[in-house]
């Protein structure tokens, strides 16, 4: 049923227009199966996931893998990765000319699909605030803020496929006053209407690529966002393609004539349970922040969807957990895959002893090798709803899922993850920068309110202890931490052929 | 006495011979597959080289790598390996490896470590027990590890050591630790042994230990000991002295050698193999090694450069879009150099490919008999004017016939 559907529909549409076909849904509520497509794009099956990139690349994952490995059909990139010299100078982002500057910059294959919004999912909190006119972001080099008519003129030169429009959210403030409130849905609004007058600028069928628009449910309750919705509704629906949905457990507050828009979320989920609940709700798309924080800790996913049946005479006590923590050393010697029946590459050509040697080596390439896999198991897992939905078992089989794994991702063990520099100094700016508490509404299926955390502000946790950093080695020294912060590598200077060219430390070490 | 002459796991083609330097091409045939020399091999010291699948090192045209004993044996370790069915199991790879014996690491790495005629003894780094390094235990590691070409384990000491009689000391052990590896030696007729020449900068001391290593007739030659900080001039005259005195039908390599304009010095010096951590270890702090030289490109200068890392480079980086590559470009190096270990990677697979390029080019060169003329094209574009051609480079190349001063490129 996946094929076929809206093929008709879809051969009329103006060239760049995105379709978004609902090929089954039951209730509002409910999960639901989708085709997003785009002329020139690999259609994306919906429930599905984007990959997400920190200044244009998968981490851990060079283009060249990203293209040979990979089956996303789809990336998430974020302005504030490309604009840190910004607004002393133009950042070169927006030098080169012609069509999607953005994706030949980031070596973006033709047919994957290229979302783009402002912040990294998830955003780090800021200590500016916004304003009426400018939303605040975190570059490589510190917080800054951006306009919305900025915002839209890098979209206007980066033409991606999916603009997700700017939404004024205080990330990281865990209780938000109503008159704040006002301003976040009035300040969404306005921005929502700037972008999309900026895309119609853009002449249809033109010379110059018209993208689509995401708008965003921001995460209050409706009838703090109601004129925002309204609007959206009356003014604006045939010029938005798609939602992006903040909390997912606002979805019932999304107006009917919104429904047949492709659902973006940004409610970060913290594990697959999550997921399964989001998409049970009816959420179409994804960005799954804990791939990379599981492959940063050194934890190999391993969980199926649906979950593999248990033999009756094999009950454990005790549920499966959801990864194998690749830094234990009693995989040493284990020459099997880490995922038994995966076929990523890491599974296809290497065994578990040789990651494990990897990590425990604190060689690089061990964070490639588990990122390709947990990237593989979230594609499985998501080709998995999309088959129990289709037969119609997903509430069982979502059921039988939470039944058999361990609700949490594994703690990490080992050393690392690898911190970039930035974030960390983020992540600690904001805990200096204690906010109130509060909680938004999180609606839950037996209808009782409970007060959750907006996940937004996770960033990693970078070891503190000097002890392990200091056992961290040269040889994998990228794959730990920061260079920026790395003494002698800022002095490097460019040795080109008048000086001949030495590195400095060189010599000694060339033999290993 | 040296022991009964071992089986030979390879064979060495001589393909070509420059008619004026000491240059030769060959093809050497090894018991994963052959591999072209002069070859450069990446050091993947644990088992990997940077960061990159062996997937993405075959494709930069790499079929001998390197992989380091004393790493190995401490991780995975000699049980794990041996568990597992070698290094080419552990890393999946399926071509050739070359293993370190991992004398040089012991001495370079470890400040404890004290060298006697048993072997090396070195605090071990896990837990600071006493360990002891012999030409036996390394030996048997390497044959655990199964590597295509092996080293002995020799007694390093830096060659800007002014103490002559521990140098011939050192000497004189390497040769007699050589015996003991080749006694130690389980499987000679899948894995090739190679002797090292030591004797620091003393070229009589070299001369003997050459005399010393040949007569010990292993499958090939290794010469050791140089590019520990000593002068360009002195390396050279070692090498030149060495490779005059070695087998024309042996191939000759010359340990921890990688700068581009040392490698083709040292070709026409006749040599032709070399390892090298410099162009992977360099890659991560985002210098990329060109025909130009050396481009750092965390300068800020390249932030807005849209041209490829280098005009024409074959590697998956370089090549434009419609040509099947990435079409990267020196502003997006600039862009994710030191913040993702992805800018690592995509450089540091330039980098290999550059290095296995200019061997290609100049074995091609030396095929032609045209080496003398590629030394000037090289030097040509590596420097702006000849007034910056370094020293060293010009006074080795005129001792053996090219003079890269005049205009005559013949």
């Amino acid at each position: 049923m996946f094929e076929g559907d809206g093929t008709s529909k879809f051969s009329q549409l103006p060239p760049e227009m995105l379709d978004f076909t609902i090929l089954k849904s039951t209730s509002a509520l409910a999960p639901r199966l989708g085709r997003l497509s785009l002329p020139g794009r690999t259609p994306l099956l919906t429930p599905g996931f984007l990959g997400s990139t920190s200044r244009g690349v998968i981490p851990h994952i060079s283009q060249d893998n990203f293209r040979k490995y990979t089956k996303l059909g789809g990336v998430y990139v974020a302005l504030e990765d490309f604009i840190e010299k910004h607004p002393q100078k133009t950042p070169p982002i927006f030098s080169p000319d012609g069509p999607e500057s953005l994706r030949r910059f980031i070596a973006l294959p033709e047919n994957t699909l290229l979302v783009f919004g402002a912040r990294r999912q998830p955003p780090i909190p800021t200590p500016v605030a916004n304003t009426n006119t400018e939303a605040a972001i975190l570059t490589s080099v510190g917080f800054k803020s951006i306009s919305s008519e900025y915002y839209a003129a890098a979209a206007r030169k980066l033409q991606p496929d999916i603009v997700v429009g700017l939404a004024d959210i205080p990330f990281g403030q865990e209780t938000v006053g109503t008159k704040r409130k006002d301003k976040m849905s009035d300040r969404t609004e306005n921005w929502t209407r700037d972008i999309i007058a900026k895309r119609n600028d853009i002449e249809k069928g033109g010379e110059e690529k018209r993208w689509n628009i995401f708008a965003p449910l921001l995460p209050i309750d409706r009838d703090l966002q109601s004129w925002y919705l309204e609007h959206l509704v009356d003014e604006m629906a045939d010029k938005i393609q798609g939602m992006a949905i903040y909390d997912a457990y606002l979805l019932d507050d999304l107006p009917e004539e919104l429904h047949h828009l492709p659902r973006l979320s940004f409610h970060v989920p913290a594990s697959p349970h999550e997921l399964l609940r989001q998409i049970s709700l009816g959420m179409d798309l994804f960005t799954v922040p804990f791939i990379s924080d599981a492959t940063d800790a050194g934890i190999a996913l391993d969980f199926t969807f649906p979950a593999p049946t248990k033999p009756k005479d094999m009950q454990r006590s005790s549920r499966h957990s959801l990864g194998i923590d690749m830094w234990q050393s009693a995989y040493s010697s284990s020459v099997t895959p880490l995922t038994e029946g995966c076929e990523c590459y890491a599974c296809t050509k290497h065994h578990r002893a040789y990651v494990q040697h990897l990590f425990s080596a604190k060689e690089m390439l061990g964070w490639v090798l588990i990122q390709l896999h947990n990237h593989a198991i979230l594609s499985s897992f998501f080709s998995g709803v999309r088959s129990s939905i289709e037969s119609g078992t997903f509430e069982e089989d979502m059921a039988a899922f939470e039944a058999f794994y361990d609700p949490n991702l594994p703690e990490k063990t080992g050393q690392g993850p690898r911190v970039r520099g930035y974030q960390f100094k983020a992540e600690d700016h904001g805990k200096a920068e204690k906010k109130n508490a509060k909680a938004f509404r999180k609606f839950d299926g037996e209808g009782t309110e409970e007060k959750v955390k907006v996940y937004a502000a996770h960033g990693q946790q970078p070891s503190k202890k000097k002890a392990v950093e200091d056992r961290i080695d040269d040889e994998a020294l990228i794959g730990l931490v920061d260079l920026a912060n790395v003494e002698g590598v800022e002095g490097l200077s460019i040795e080109d052929d008048s000086q001949g060219y030495r590195e400095p430390q060189a010599a000694i070490e060339h033999r290993s | 006495m040296a022991p009964v002459p071992m089986p030979s796991a390879l064979t060495f083609e001589l393909l070509g011979k420059c008619s004026v330097t000491k240059a030769r091409a060959a093809t050497l045939h090894l018991p994963h597959g052959p591999v072209p020399l002069p070859i450069f091999m990446p050091v993947a010291t644990q088992a990997s080289l940077k960061g990159l699948t062996p997937d993405q090192l075959e494709e930069s045209g790499c079929r001998l790598c390197l992989n380091n004993t004393y790493h190995l044996g401490l991780k995975p370790g000699q049980a794990t390996l041996d568990a597992i069915g070698g290094a080419h199991k552990l890393q999946s790879w399926p071509h050739n490896i070359l293993t370190d014996s991992g004398g040089f690491q012991m001495v370079s790495l470890l400040k404890l470590a004290k060298v006697t005629e048993e072997g090396v003894r070195f605090l071990s780094p896990h837990d600071g027990a006493p360990m002891l390094l012999t030409p036996e235990h390394s030996i048997s590691l390497q044959n655990t590890i199964g590597s295509d070409i092996m080293m002995q384990l020799d007694d390093v000491i830096a060659t800007t050591s002014p103490d002559l009689a521990r140098m011939k000391e050192a000497m004189e052990r390497s040769v007699r630790w050589l015996d003991r590896c080749m006694q130690a030696h389980k499987n000679p007729e899948r894995q090739n042994l190679f002797c090292i020449i030591q004797g620091g900068l003393d070229l009589d001391l070299r001369r003997e230990c050459t005399a010393q290593m040949v007569e010990r007739d292993t499958p090939g030659i290794a010469i050791g000991g140089l590019s520990g900080g000593e002068a360009k001039d002195a390396y050279c005259k070692v090498v030149d002295t060495c490779t005059g005195l070695l087998p024309e039908k042996k191939p000759r390599y010359v340990m921890g050698v990688g700068y581009p304009e040392d490698l083709v010095v040292s070709i026409a010096l006749g040599a032709d193999m070399f390892d090298c951590v410099w162009p992977t270890r360099t890659a991560r702090f985002g210098n990329a090694i060109t025909t130009r030289g050396v481009l750092n490109l965390r300068n800020a200068a390249f932030s807005e450069d849209f041209s490829p890392i280098e005009e024409g480079c074959r590697c998956v980086c370089c090549r434009k879009r419609d040509e099947g590559g990435l079409g990267i470009t020196r502003a997006y190096i600039y862009h994710v150099t030191a913040k993702e270990t992805a800018g690592a990677h995509l450089l540091t697979m330039h980098n290999v490919q550059y290095q296995l390029d200019l061997m290609k080019r100049a074995r091609e060169a030396i095929i032609e008999d045209r080496y003398p003329a590629f030394l000037h094209d090289f030097f040509a574009k590596l420097y702006s004017d000849k007034g910056k051609y370094p020293e060293w480079a010009v006074t080795a190349l005129r001792g053996v016939g090219v003079d890269l001063l005049s205009d005559d490129a013949s």
